[in-house]
């Protein structure tokens, strides 16, 4: 009798194969925290990229690698320019062609090498850049381009990443679970930059060129690491939605979804509150520190920890919101008040410039802290139950978009302003205040103004359990897709 | 037996389709990586050589 090998290794490769296959192995009505934990990694690294890029390189190219200031800052704001594509990234994963039905995994496995190849090729390249060793005799583009690529890809990774890795969240859980996904992925993003920040500093203490090359490697290897458990075996198989996009007659196009998308009711409105408070929270995280030291005379060690109240504030912020919105608080009163908070602790440090008082100061800071965190627990989780089944990616990719370009800026006049009072001393001699008070009030005043618009944003549940017919999948001509261009 | 048929699960798991799109995947990064270990070892080169 002969051994059937052909048999006996089907029958092997049957039992073990999907195993090793990163699906999830069917579409669950319950997705366990344990599971969601998972998840949340892909932030760890995201938080992990952001402050690599914005703190820790920032300082290591202009102390230990001498690249001219303006080009550090051009580097560092190579990122920013792709923010705004989170919102076409979310579409073509909304849209994605699959015969696994897929949506969602291949774009954060494609950020994740992206992410990985920008850390890759990032110390060399700025070893070439600043003119380490050999490389002085190397033409000045090499330097340049190879740098500016690594930039580029580590940002264009981390916003691809973290805008498919929300809408791989959003599609998993339950509405009434998402606060308590949205804080989970807040926290876990808080998280990653804080250690960062602290491992980065310990590590780079003694700097060589060595070390530096092994850190951001290093950083490499933990991204592509996390980001594989985070989405091993989250997203299931669907073979009908394969087999509905096979029979798809036409591409989807991004205008025309847009176009839709923005007319949801209260959509742009949520998208310019996102925009205006995310601005004026991030605008201020940069200049506490400078204002606490110059004008209130607060030592170095102090105003590190007016870091740490500020990150204690937003984290105090979170869990509020996480536990109010999980029993049934709308999130646009929670929105409201995050920017009701931030009016009264900008008024507090403001005054305490005036009266001199340190604990004024510290104290608007922690309403600050509050204020951004109920803000931006508010604001996303908003986004993702208003967001249409068929529109979860490009909902959260606006969100992305607005708020990341929203911080981006506010971070980048932040530092400006304060580069500018460091360097002007004719402005500031008199009254060091001035500037920084310019601005916080500024703040106060945009963060009232969100509060307005925000009193016209009404409560909206998720729009496709009133429409029934739009969950219908994008691309064919569905019920939701006639009315769409009756409508027009 | 018609190995052509398109929804035929094989005992991977797979049709043929799905079976074809995760080797594009494993593919595609293999491609990715090639370049950026070429473009690493480049910029390497330069800054320290290593032949000659």
């Amino acid at each position: 009798m002969m051994f059937d090998y052909r048999a006996f290794a089907y029958n092997q490769i049957s039992r073990i194969a999907p195993r090793y296959l990163p699906f999830a192995d069917v579409a669950t009505e319950d997705v366990p925290l344990s599971r969601l934990l998972r998840l949340s990694l892909f932030q760890v690294t995201v938080g992990l990229a952001l402050v690599l890029l914005a703190g820790t390189l920032n300082r290591v190219m202009i102390v230990e690698l001498q690249v001219p200031a303006s080009l550090v800052a051009g580097m560092i704001a190579l990122p920013l320019v792709v923010a705004p594509f989170r919102a076409l990234i979310g579409f073509k994963s909304d849209t994605f062609s699959s015969a696994l039905g897929w949506r969602r995994t291949p774009f954060i496995w494609k950020g994740t090498m992206w992410q990985f190849g920008g850390f890759a090729i990032m110390p060399f390249a700025l070893l070439v850049l600043s003119g380490y060793g050999d490389a002085v005799d190397a033409p000045r583009w090499l330097g340049l381009g190879s740098a500016a690529l690594a930039f580029l890809l580590v940002g264009a990774g981390m916003h691809m990443v973290q805008t498919v890795g929300l809408a791989l969240a959003t599609d998993l859980v339950k509405d009434e679970d998402q606060p308590k996904v949205v804080g989970l992925m807040y926290v876990m993003l808080l998280f990653g930059m804080v250690a960062a920040a602290f491992i980065f500093g310990v590590l780079l203490e003694n700097y060589s060129p060595g070390r530096l090359i092994q850190v951001i490697q290093g950083c490499a290897v933990v991204t592509i690491v996390l980001n594989a458990i985070a989405m091993w075996k989250q997203e299931p198989r669907d073979r009908e939605r394969a087999a509905q996009i096979l029979e798809r007659r036409t591409v989807p196009r991004f205008s025309d979804h847009w176009k839709q998308f923005i007319r949801y009711d209260g959509a742009f409105r949520l998208l310019v509150i996102i925009g205006l408070g995310t601005f004026s929270y991030g605008m201020a995280d940069v200049l506490l520190e400078p204002y606490g030291g110059e004008v209130l005379r607060m030592s170095v060690a102090d105003t590190t920890k007016l870091t740490a109240v500020l990150a204690g504030g937003t984290l105090l912020g979170f869990g509020i919101a996480s536990f109010t919105l999980g029993r049934g608080l709308a999130p646009v009163r929670l929105i409201r008040s995050g920017a009701l908070i931030g009016v009264p602790g900008f008024l507090a440090i403001i005054f305490a410039a005036h009266i001199g008082d340190v604990l004024l100061f510290v104290g608007g800071t922690c309403a600050i802290g509050l204020g951004a965190g109920l803000f931006g627990h508010g604001t996303l989780t908003e986004t993702m139950r208003r967001a249409p089944k068929e529109h979860v990616g490009l909902a959260l990719g606006a969100w992305g978009a607005v708020q990341a370009t929203a911080a981006g800026i506010g971070v980048a006049l932040g530092g400006l302003l304060r580069d500018i009072v460091v360097h002007v001393p004719t402005v500031t001699a008199m009254a060091p205040e001035m500037p920084y008070i310019t601005v916080f009030t500024l703040e106060g005043l945009v963060l009232a103004f969100v509060l307005v618009i925000t009193l016209r944003l009404k409560n909206v549940q998720r729009l496709d359990m009133k429409t029934e017919q739009s969950i219908m999948p994008l691309g064919f001509d569905s019920p939701s897709r006639r009315n769409f261009e009756a409508i027009r | 037996m018609s190995d052509n048929d398109p929804d035929k699960v094989w005992p991977t798991g797979l049709t043929l389709r799905e079976a074809e799109e995760v080797h594009s995947y494993l593919i595609d990064g293999t491609r990715v990586f090639g370049v950026i270990a070429l473009l690493a070892h480049v910029l390497v080169a330069v800054t320290t050589p290593w032949l000659g």
